[in-house]
């Protein structure tokens, strides 16, 4: 059997009880494998999921579903690097995801 | 992230975001993790994780989401806590997918919180073992959730005004 991780859904249901994503640009920073950006991605405009480990954004884009591609992005770039290379008022949505 | 960097990292988030945007931040409560042992909805196994040594990071996550409101780039609108749990079919599953996920930490390991871990991880596989099959090992996380609005800059406040 392989790991369940939130099979009860309590994190998606949280986070949509506080933010609509639909047809939003989202930066979710600290993405890792991208667990729970695939919870809200679907609606989204764009997905800009960014993490400093390599690892982890490595397997996030094998598992990029082919129906998110262009529209969801993985970069593997701390999060003051990408603040710096980054316009103001870009975002609609951010998310910090176990991250501060 | 150390406590300076965090709040400069939450007021870099204020100026990515578009002035009707949102912070979602999810991190967890300041509280031990706990390792639990289900068969169906059965509870038979509750201890704490005893590797639980990050508590003063935490702290300082939340004292600088505090310290961002206080100075006011940004307002808390709502917020709440939930549950987390990642369920296991072995020990040995479940600290393989931890370790991948927590690859990242290099921090060395106190010796005695890896002798209490290896002690909870003796008795959770005999526990299970015992069970039989259908016996899931899980870590439950208890986490706090908060959506943060952006507030007007004074700058942009000046603005508005100056052109009402």
């Amino acid at each position: 059997m392989a790991i369940r991780v939130d099979p009860e859904n309590n994190e998606t249901r949280a986070l949509f009880d506080l933010a609509d994503f639909s047809a939003q640009r989202v930066l979710e920073i600290g993405c890792g494998d991208g667990r729970l950006t695939w919870r809200y991605a679907d609606g989204a405009a764009h997905v800009t999921a960014i993490d400093p480990f390599a690892e982890g954004i490595t397997r996030a884009r094998e598992e990029l579903p082919r129906e998110l591609q262009g529209r969801v992005e993985f970069h593997h770039i701390a999060f003051e690097d990408f603040a710096a290379a980054s316009e103001p008022s870009t975002f609609d949505r951010a998310i910090l995801s176990w991250s501060l | 992230m150390k406590y300076e960097g965090m709040v400069h990292a939450l007021e870099e988030i204020q100026r990515l975001l578009r002035p009707d945007g949102c912070l979602i931040d999810i991190h967890p409560v300041l509280e031990a993790p706990l390792v639990e042992v289900y068969q169906g909805s059965r509870v038979l196994f509750v201890e704490p994780y005893p590797g639980y040594d990050y508590e003063e990071d935490l702290r300082q996550a939340e004292d600088a989401l505090a310290q961002i409101v206080q100075r006011g780039p940004f307002v808390v609108e709502r917020s709440g806590e939930f549950d987390l749990l990642t369920y296991g079919s072995s020990v040995a599953e479940l600290r393989d997918f931890w370790a991948k996920a927590g690859a990242y930490d290099d921090s060395p390991k106190d010796e005695a919180v890896e002798g209490r871990e290896a002690e909870l991880y003796a008795r959770v596989e005999e526990i299970m073992q015992a069970a039989g099959p259908g016996a899931e090992v899980a870590l439950h996380e208890r986490a706090r959730i908060a959506r943060l609005n952006p507030t007007v800059s004074p700058s942009a406040r000046l603005m508005e005004g100056s052109h009402a």
